[in-house]
Parts: C-alpha cells; sequence; structure tokens
C-alpha cells in the first residue's frame, strides 16, 4: 500500500486540525483562570472579554507574600512528596507479595485492597476525627492537624491505586528472572533491588506521579483533619469563598500556582507516564 | 522584598498608634491577670471575613502582646466552620478554646451544652474580671446570645441586618424619573411597598433592556444549590410579610397549618410566590447567587435595588477596587407589608433577621480562663471602633458614637444610623435547636419552587409535611 | 521455595495502614448506619433500629434521585471518556511533530486540582461574568444559566468532568496501544481485513483489560464526585448526586445514623458493579494463561 503526498499531507492536516481544536478546548478553562487571577475584583463583571486587557498582578503579589500561603504550600509539598514515596515503596512490596507468593485469598485481597478507594468519604470524615483526636493521642499530641496524618491516611486511596497499576507491571516481569537472580545468590533485598526494581521503574515511577497529584490535589480530609498547621493548598483555595464576597482573582492566581508543580512533573515526566500505564496489557 | 518590609513597617506602626492608646493602668492590669496563663495558646476557628480577619491579624497580636497568651486563628469556610466546630464539641476533643457562633445555630449548640456560660464563669473568677468589659453595654444584638435568665454565651463579635439597597444615581436621575412617572402614574421612588418594589423592579429590567444595559431590577438571592436562598426566604422575605419563625409553631411542633403552624399557609405562600416572581426582574446569575454573590452583581451595578446583606453595604458604598458604584448607594429599611412595622414595635414580630455571629467557648475548652480574658479583650469599648471601621460591624453601643464611624455613616447613606436605631425591629433567628436540620430539609423545596418545578403552595404545602417528619423524628415535633 | 510467611510480611504494612484507616472507619459506619443517631435531637444518644435507616432509604425519593442522577452522570461522562480517550489516542500512536507538545498540555487538566476544576468552571458558566453563556446568547441565541435549568447543570458537570479526566484515559489507552505487538494487525491487513475489522477483532481484544481497568477506576472515581460538582454549583438540583447528598446527610442535617446507611448502600452498589468488572478483567487474564 503506498500513500501518495498528497494523502500524506491530507492526514497531517487533519490531525493537526483535531490537535489544535483539542488544545483550544483543553486551554480555554486554564486560560480563562489565567486572564480571571490578571483582574482586579472591579473588572471581573460585564461583558467577559477572553483577552488578557493588562498585567495586573497585584492577585499574585497578595497570595505570594502571605506566610499562611506559604505555609501551605510547604505543607503540601512535603504532605504529597511524602505520600508518593511511602506508596511507592509499600506498593511495590506488596505486589510483588502478592504477585509471587501463593497467599491464601490473594484475589480476594487484591480486590479488597482497592474497595478502600470506593467509600463515599463525607460518612467517615466523623470515625477518622475521632481517631484523629482520640484514638492515637500520645499526652498532648495527637494526629490531627499533622502532616504525618495526612500522609498515612492518603495511603487509603493512593495504595490501592498503586498496587492496581503496579500488579500487571510485575506480573509482566517473568518469574524466571527472579529465579535465576536467587540461584546467583541474591537475597529477596537483592531480587528487588536488582530486578525487579529497574524492570518496573517506568510503572513505579507513573504510580508515584500520580499518587502525587492525587494527594496534591485532596480537599476534603485535608479540610476536616487539619487546622492550622498542616493545612493544605486546596484547603486555602476554599477560604476565599467568604460571605462577603468570593475573591475570584486570588482563587484563580492560587490555583495557577498550584498548578505549576504538577505541570513541571507532567512535563519531566511525559515519557514514563505512557510506559508505565499499561496495567500490564500484554506480557512480553 | 521591599514590599514585605514595608508591610512589616505598616504593621508595626500600627501596633504602636494602638498601644500608645492604651495606658499604663491597663497595660499593667492585662499583664497581671495573664501572668498565671502567658505562654499558652488559645485556638479558636471562624469564617475567613473582613471582621475576622481584624480580630486574626490585629487583635490577636495586641493581646499577645499584653498578656503573653497567644491566640491561633484558625479561618476556614463557612461549611468547615460548622462541621469542624460541631466534631469538636460533640467529640469533646477540646481542640477549640473559642469558636464562631452564627446567631442562628445558638439555641441548638446550647440545647446540646456545648457552651460556657460567660456571666457565670466570669462571676466565678472575680480576678479575672476586666472593669471596662460590660455586657450590658453591647446592642441589642446580644440578647440572642442569652438563655433564659439572661446570661451571655457569647461575646457578639459581628452584627448586620439586610437592608434594601438602591442605585441613587438611577433613582434621581431626572430623565429615568419622568420615564417612570410616564408608565406608572406616580413618581419614582425608592420602594415602601412590595407593590412598588415590583414596579421598580419591572421597570429597571425594562429599562435596562431598552439601554442595552446590564440592568436589571432587583437581586435575588436565589441559588438553586446552596441554603442561601432558603435564608432569603425565611429570614427576610417572610417575616417582611408577617411569616415569622419559620412558620413552625414551637407548642405543637408543627409547621402545618392544621396544626398551628403557618408554613404552609396564606402569608408564606403569598410571600414565596411574590418573591418568585421577582426573578423575571433579576440578573440571570440570581438563580446562582449565595448572599456573597448577590452583593457582588448589585457592586457591579446590574441591580437597581435589592435586599442586601449589612456587612456589604460599606464596601460596595465606598471601596473602588471593588465596587463600580461607590458614592451612589442608597440605605433604607426593606420593604414590609402593611402592619409588619408595627407588629415589630410592639415586639409581636420582626422585619427580618439581625444577623451576626460572636465568639463562646465551648466546654471542652482546656484554657477556659486565658479564653475568658481573650473575650473580654475584644468586647472592651476601645478596641471596637476601628474594628468596626474595618469590617463594617457594630455590636457595641459605644461604637455608634465614634467619629470614626460617624465619618463612615455618612458615606454609607446612613446605614450605622439605621443599624441603631432601627436595629431593635429586626430580631435574631427563632430560638430552634433544630436549625441547620430543618432548614435543610424546606431547602430543596424552595430550590424547586425557584426553577418552577413546584408551585408556591405546592413547594410550602410539601415542605411543611417534611418539616414536620423531621421534627417528629428528632423528638421536637408531635 | 517461596515461603508465604515472607510474602505476608511484604504485605503488612500495606495492610495494617488499610486496616487502620480504611476498615477501622468502615467497622465503626457500620455500626452506626444500624442506629437512630442526630447529635441535634431531643434525645441525642445513639438508638439501635435495626434496618429502620435501610427501610427508610428505599422510600427516600431525594436518595433514588440522587443514585439516578450519578448513573447518567457516571454513563455519559465515562462513555464520552472512553470514546475521546480512544480516538485521542490513536492519533497519538502515529509520529507527527509536535506531539509531545499536544500531548503535554492535553495531560494538563489531570493535574488540577478537583476544587480548582470547579471553580474555574464555575467561573466559565455563570452569568455575569462567565464567557459561556455570554457568547451561547450572543452568537446562538441560547439561554444557558445552571441556576434555572437542572438538565443543564447536569450536563455542565459531565462536560467538566470529561474535560478533566479524559487525559486520563487517553494516557491509559495510548499505553495499551502501544503495548499491542504489530505482527497481528498486520497480519489482518495483509488479510484484507477492513479498518473496522481490525479495530474489532484484533485491537479490542488486546486492549480490553486496559480498557475495562480504567473503566473501573473512573467509576469508582465518578461515583465519589464531590468537589468539583460542589463548587460549580453546590449540588442543588441537577447536581445531587450521591455523593453530594450523602455530604449534606452527614454534615449540615448531622443525620449520622442515615448518612451512614447510605454510604454503606453506595458503597455496597459500587463494590457490587465494580466486582462484575472484576471478574471480567481476571477472566480474561486467566483465559490467556491457560
Amino acid at each position: 500500500m503506498t500513500t501518495t503526498f498528497r494523502q500524506r499531507l491530507r492526514r497531517l492536516a487533519t490531525t493537526y486540525g483535531v490537535w489544535i481544536f483539542m488544545t483550544i478546548l483543553t486551554l480555554l478553562p486554564i486560560w480563562w483562570m489565567f486572564v480571571v487571577s490578571m483582574r482586579s475584583r472591579v473588572e471581573l463583571f460585564g461583558r467577559p472579554n477572553l483577552a488578557l486587557t493588562r498585567l495586573f498582578t497585584e492577585n499574585y503579589s497578595n497570595v505570594l507574600t502571605d506566610s499562611t500561603f506559604q505555609r501551605y504550600m510547604t505543607n503540601s509539598l512535603v504532605v504529597s512528596t511524602s505520600n508518593a514515596v511511602l506508596v511507592m515503596v509499600l506498593a511495590l512490596l506488596a505486589t510483588y507479595a502478592l504477585s509471587r507468593y501463593k497467599l491464601t485469598g490473594r484475589d480476594n485481597i487484591f480486590f479488597w485492597l482497592i474497595t478502600n478507594r470506593m467509600a463515599p468519604p463525607a460518612a467517615f470524615l466523623l470515625p477518622l476525627f475521632i481517631m484523629f483526636t482520640r484514638t492515637f493521642r500520645i499526652g498532648g499530641w495527637t494526629l490531627y492537624d499533622t502532616q504525618i496524618g495526612l500522609i498515612l491516611l492518603y495511603c487509603v486511596f493512593n495504595l490501592p491505586f498503586a498496587i492496581w497499576l503496579l500488579k500487571g507491571v510485575v506480573d509482566g516481569i517473568p518469574i524466571e528472572l527472579d529465579d535465576a537472580a536467587m540461584i546467583d545468590g541474591a537475597g529477596l533485598g537483592g531480587v528487588l533491588r536488582h530486578v525487579i526494581l529497574p524492570l518496573a521503574a517506568p510503572g513505579l515511577a507513573v504510580t508515584g506521579i500520580l499518587s502525587w497529584v492525587f494527594a496534591w490535589n485532596e480537599y476534603l480530609f485535608a479540610a476536616n483533619l487539619t487546622s492550622v498547621n498542616a493545612r493544605t493548598i486546596t484547603t486555602g483555595l476554599a477560604e476565599f469563598v467568604t460571605v462577603t464576597g468570593t475573591n475570584w482573582g486570588e482563587l484563580a492566581a492560587m490555583s495557577m500556582i498550584t498548578l505549576i508543580p504538577s505541570a513541571i512533573i507532567v512535563i519531566l515526566a511525559q515519557r514514563y507516564i505512557v510506559m508505565g500505564l499499561t496495567f500490564g496489557a500484554v506480557k512480553e | 522584598m521591599k514590599k514585605l518590609f514595608t508591610l512589616v513597617l505598616l504593621l508595626a506602626f500600627v501596633l504602636l498608634a494602638n498601644m500608645s492608646l492604651v495606658t499604663a493602668d491597663m497595660h499593667d492590669w492585662w499583664a497581671e491577670a495573664a501572668a498565671p496563663y502567658a505562654g499558652t495558646t488559645i485556638r479558636g476557628v471562624s469564617e475567613s471575613t473582613p471582621p475576622s480577619n481584624y480580630v486574626a491579624d490585629v487583635l490577636a497580636a495586641q493581646f499577645t502582646e499584653l498578656t503573653g497568651i497567644n491566640v491561633e486563628f484558625e479561618t476556614t469556610s463557612w461549611d468547615q466552620m460548622y462541621s469542624k466546630a460541631i466534631n469538636d464539641m460533640e467529640a469533646n476533643t477540646g481542640i477549640y478554646d473559642f469558636v464562631y457562633i452564627e446567631q442562628d445555630i445558638i439555641y441548638s449548640y446550647l440545647a446540646q451544652d456545648y457552651l460556657v456560660n460567660l456571666t457565670q464563669f466570669a462571676a466565678d473568677n472575680m480576678d479575672l474580671a476586666y472593669a471596662d468589659y460590660d455586657e450590658s453595654a453591647f446592642t441589642s444584638f446580644a440578647d440572642y446570645f442569652k438563655n433564659a435568665d439572661g446570661d451571655l454565651f457569647g461575646v457578639p463579635m459581628e452584627a448586620f441586618v439586610k437592608v434594601y439597597l438602591y442605585r441613587k444615581d438611577l433613582f434621581e436621575n431626572a430623565d429615568i424619573q419622568a420615564a417612570f412617572e410616564a408608565d406608572y402614574g406616580y413618581p419614582l421612588t425608592p420602594a415602601e411597598t412590595f407593590e412598588q418594589y415590583r414596579d421598580n423592579a419591572e421597570f429597571f429590567t425594562a429599562y435596562g433592556e431598552s439601554m442595552d444595559m446590564d440592568l436589571w431590577g432587583t437581586t435575588v438571592q436565589g441559588s438553586t444549590g446552596h441554603p442561601a436562598s432558603t435564608y432569603e426566604f425565611l429570614e427576610s422575605i417572610g417575616p417582611s410579610f408577617g411569616l415569622y419563625n419559620w412558620g413552625i409553631n414551637l407548642e405543637t411542633g408543627s409547621a402545618q397549618s392544621a396544626n398551628g403552624g403557618a408554613l404552609d399557609g396564606e402569608t408564606a405562600i403569598e410571600a414565596l410566590s411574590y418573591w418568585i416572581g421577582l426573578l423575571p426582574f433579576a440578573p440571570p446569575e440570581a438563580t446562582s447567587s449565595t448572599w456573597d454573590e448577590v452583593a457582588s452583581s448589585f457592586a457591579a451595578g446590574r441591580a437597581a435595588q435589592g435586599w442586601v446583606y449589612g456587612e456589604n453595604a460599606a464596601w460596595i458604598a465606598t471601596d473602588e477596587s471593588r465596587s463600580a458604584i461607590t458614592g451612589n448607594v442608597g440605605v433604607r429599611l426593606p420593604v414590609t407589608a402593611p402592619g409588619v412595622i408595627e407588629a415589630a414595635e410592639m415586639g409581636e414580630g420582626y422585619i427580618g433577621y439581625y444577623d451576626g455571629g460572636a465568639f463562646g467557648v465551648p466546654h471542652s475548652s482546656r484554657n477556659k480562663e486565658a479564653t475568658l480574658l481573650w473575650l473580654q479583650f475584644i468586647g472592651q469599648p476601645s478596641v471596637q471602633a476601628e474594628w468596626a471601621a474595618a469590617g463594617a460591624r457594630i455590636t457595641h453601643t459605644a461604637t455608634f458614637d465614634d467619629p470614626l464611624i460617624a465619618e463612615q455613616d455618612a458615606k454609607v447613606d446612613g446605614y450605622y444610623t439605621l443599624l441603631e436605631e432601627q436595629g431593635p425591629l429586626f430580631a435574631g433567628a427563632p430560638p430552634f435547636p433544630f436549625h441547620a436540620q430543618v432548614r435543610e430539609i424546606i431547602d430543596p423545596f424552595v430550590q424547586r419552587a425557584i426553577l418552577g418545578e413546584l408551585t408556591a403552595e405546592e413547594a410550602l404545602t410539601q415542605a411543611a409535611a417534611a418539616v414536620d417528619e423531621e421534627l417528629s423524628r428528632l423528638g421536637y415535633g408531635m | 521455595m517461596r515461603n508465604p510467611r515472607t510474602g505476608w510480611l511484604l504485605l503488612s504494612p500495606t495492610l495494617i495502614i488499610l486496616l487502620i484507616f480504611g476498615f477501622a472507619p468502615f467497622l465503626y459506619v457500620l455500626f452506626v448506619g444500624f442506629n437512630q443517631w442526630n447529635v441535634f435531637s431531643a434525645d441525642d444518644g445513639l438508638v439501635f433500629n435495626g434496618l429502620d435507616n435501610f427501610r427508610r432509604l428505599v422510600f427516600d425519593d431525594d436518595f433514588l434521585h440522587s443514585v439516578g442522577l450519578t448513573t447518567r452522570f457516571a454513563i455519559f461522562a465515562i462513555g464520552s471518556q472512553v470514546v475521546l480517550g480512544f480516538i485521542l489516542a490513536q492519533m497519538l500512536t502515529r509520529n507527527f511533530p509536535g506531539k509531545s507538545l499536544f500531548r503535554i498540555i492535553h495531560t494538563l487538566p489531570l493535574m488540577v486540582a478537583p476544587i480548582a476544576v470547579g471553580a474555574i468552571w464555575r467561573l466559565l458558566v455563570i452569568p455575569g461574568f462567565g464567557p459561556v453563556p455570554f457568547f451561547l446568547d450572543r452568537w446562538f441565541d441560547l439561554t444557558y444559566q445552571i441556576g434555572s435549568y437542572p438538565d443543564q447543570a447536569l450536563w455542565t458537570s459531565v462536560i467538566m468532568d470529561v474535560w478533566h479526566w479524559t487525559p486520563f484515559v487517553t494516557l491509559t489507552m495510548l499505553a495499551g496501544l502501544s503495548a499491542i505487538p504489530r505482527e497481528p494487525v498486520e497480519q489482518a491487513k495483509v488479510d484484507g481485513a477492513s479498518r473496522f475489522q481490525v479495530f474489532w477483532y484484533v485491537t479490542l481484544p488486546f486492549l480490553r483489560p486496559v480498557l475495562l481497568t480504567t473503566v473501573f477506576i473512573r467509576i469508582m472515581d465518578a461515583i465519589r464526585t464531590v468537589d468539583e460538582v460542589w463548587m460549580l454549583a453546590g449540588g442543588g438540583p441537577g447536581t445531587r448526586f450521591t455523593g453530594i447528598y450523602i455530604w449534606r446527610v452527614v454534615f449540615p442535617r448531622t443525620d449520622y445514623g442515615y448518612g451512614s446507611s447510605i454510604s454503606l448502600i453506595t458503597l455496597y452498589l459500587t463494590i457490587v458493579l465494580c466486582w462484575l468488572l472484576f471478574i471480567a478483567i481476571s477472566g480474561r487474564r486467566k483465559g490467556e494463561v491457560e
């Protein structure tokens, strides 16, 4: 089958047409958020103007110079990064166990893991609140309003997801490689480090990235289980909605700033994301 | 960096300026009384509104300076504030030493015995009583934070009434006045009756359309995804028609007319149909507007008149960075049906809610003494005026006479005078221990009436029945 | 050779964390679900009432309505995401200049926090400052007010969800497509199969596990969607999805007993649905092994 130059050109034109259209659709809301973040409160109403009318940076400077905002940002970074690392480690171990060992009720455990992500969060806030303030109390210290509390809690929805993602990846690594390494005298740690880790790296990377993003974006638990010290950036967003007016400009500015770290990660890790998301589609 | 430095300098200056007002005597008193508690940290939660932010940024710093007691202030959104305060008090965890109590929820809190009796507690700790703090000096708003014996459970921190705002530039424009009179046969004035209000609304909507302006005749706080719409109906529109206490008869525990209630009565139906009938004259965002969005719409000049919460009146009238209609805002009492004002004057009714909030101390607090000092600090007369200027709130009778407020008053067309003189016509929320629970039941019916899925009569009949069901489930009903 | 004990040891940290932070709260909710408990009722203790809560929810129009809405939301949103995601992924399998740039841009929405997504879309669609109603009115003379028309609110939530989550589906589909071996496809083409036949008999079976897992994850998350829709429309008529309904019952109404029982039923329905999908996925896997 030969394709003429003309056909190739037409196909390329279609491709670009579709992608430029998709890009506009994708970017329009984000662009609008940017435009709003560049407007003063009094300019918000009126005939909507999609163009950037002027560079009004006060919203950004207000947000960035606010010390509470800086604290929220630090908390978010610490919580989501620690959570992602913890999830990657635990998920790799758990997946390896589920993939290589004959554990009683393995399939059921595997399914039970994911059910943890299904629970509608609202009703679970009360028991979690009691747990955070009462059960885990050492002297005057409680799990409530701590970064460690959120790091552990976010495992509830990130770990199952991570294990599901990694299961296919680890299943896809031929068991013979493990055996060969063991015959060469490697222990469990050696197998994990030298056989599984390199081969599962893309999958692990995407697991880490998505866990990080989910943790970074989480709102409900953070809003209810932190007070002053461990509040995250998403709870800060909700603070702009008040009885005397929603400060859309600053809210948009903060949203833009919140988007930056995730966007950087995505750009850097583009390749891995696709390589790692196969859910074990095909075993080579 | 430079900006930050200026900010710090400014803050230091403000602090110093305030400090100089505090005489050495008082200074000593605070330090002495607080000596046993110096170094402790008290925590509070509130919504992030201008009055709260003033407390967090300015008053807390002053207090810490005087006493060595740290104040940690958590500001959050409205829903979050409630769920967190209630969780804390219900589970008796003691996270918060003071909580923001919106006036309408106080009776629920009192019924559950969440709060410390401040009058009693101050009397029991005479050595902590600050001479300048006087419970009786608060405005009548404080009455709605008292129990049957007249003991106070919250130190009022903000208070507002929902007023009638109108655009002076439109109402006083000679051409517009002539056009109105030509159409309706009587002169254009700020509305005093519901018929007039509706005529004004209709006229300005048509006027906006003919001039191709983004102008409509009235605001409606009609969000179909938020309790704000139910609030506007139950706390402003209903009472001004003569529907009090949500039409719920506490003695019989019923909202149905058959059992002494009034939620499905004629007055209620009239009020709801009137209010919904205004929707065609409201800007298109009305069905998505909560309280703040109504204020923003009005400030953007999109409505000629409307019901707007008083805490917004000041910034709408004066803050050019947020409002397009500064200097053109007129303030009046909201319109009422005949006889309602008279009933309110006799104490047999009210024309709307006296809204706002106070800080109270949960029983679960572990630093009650230090918190008492803090509440007295924010309740003393000398801090009120500047706080009022920053947050458009008045809870203390002395504040009205302050020159700072008199100056503001002129700019907001006498809102503070109205609050002082006509404040007593407004009343706090009905003493329901089931406030949020029953409001949630009424919400969907009001929303469906706004959408036109139900007529006013159907909506209220069904709402009253649903309310009765919930009341009996909660144990307050028949 | 492989001692199950080592396996359990490797699994144990995961199990411990999930038992404490996932299962223990579940037990609490399970317990409360069989009680009448509202802290603001006249008698505010827990009263065991057997299956009363569950009986009540069968007749609760608001709950049933919310389930219907959630189902419509999930079907329309996930359906569009899968179709759109597949088409876009298919286009990304070919090489063309600028591909990675488009891919990065297309991934961006996935990175926006749900609560910010809701805020952005609110800014887009509320009349008065939103460009969408303004231009729809100006160019097509259409009235678009999500506050006044519940259907529009539902559709707006669906479109918002499609905007937010299609990138995820595209990425998983792309991963699935890139893992498909070339030979069967080429072979089918040589045998004279039409493009549709290649897709139906070759591509789709290879893609099935990825497809089902993606749908599985999306269903799970769509059913618990709260943040975005809450910010967008507050959960009024048209968007009062089950997640939001539970939130309203548990929080402003503080009806913990009833709220817990609704959560349990919702969780149960989700599990059943996902279990069926799970069987479909793992059944296929077993088939391959044999």
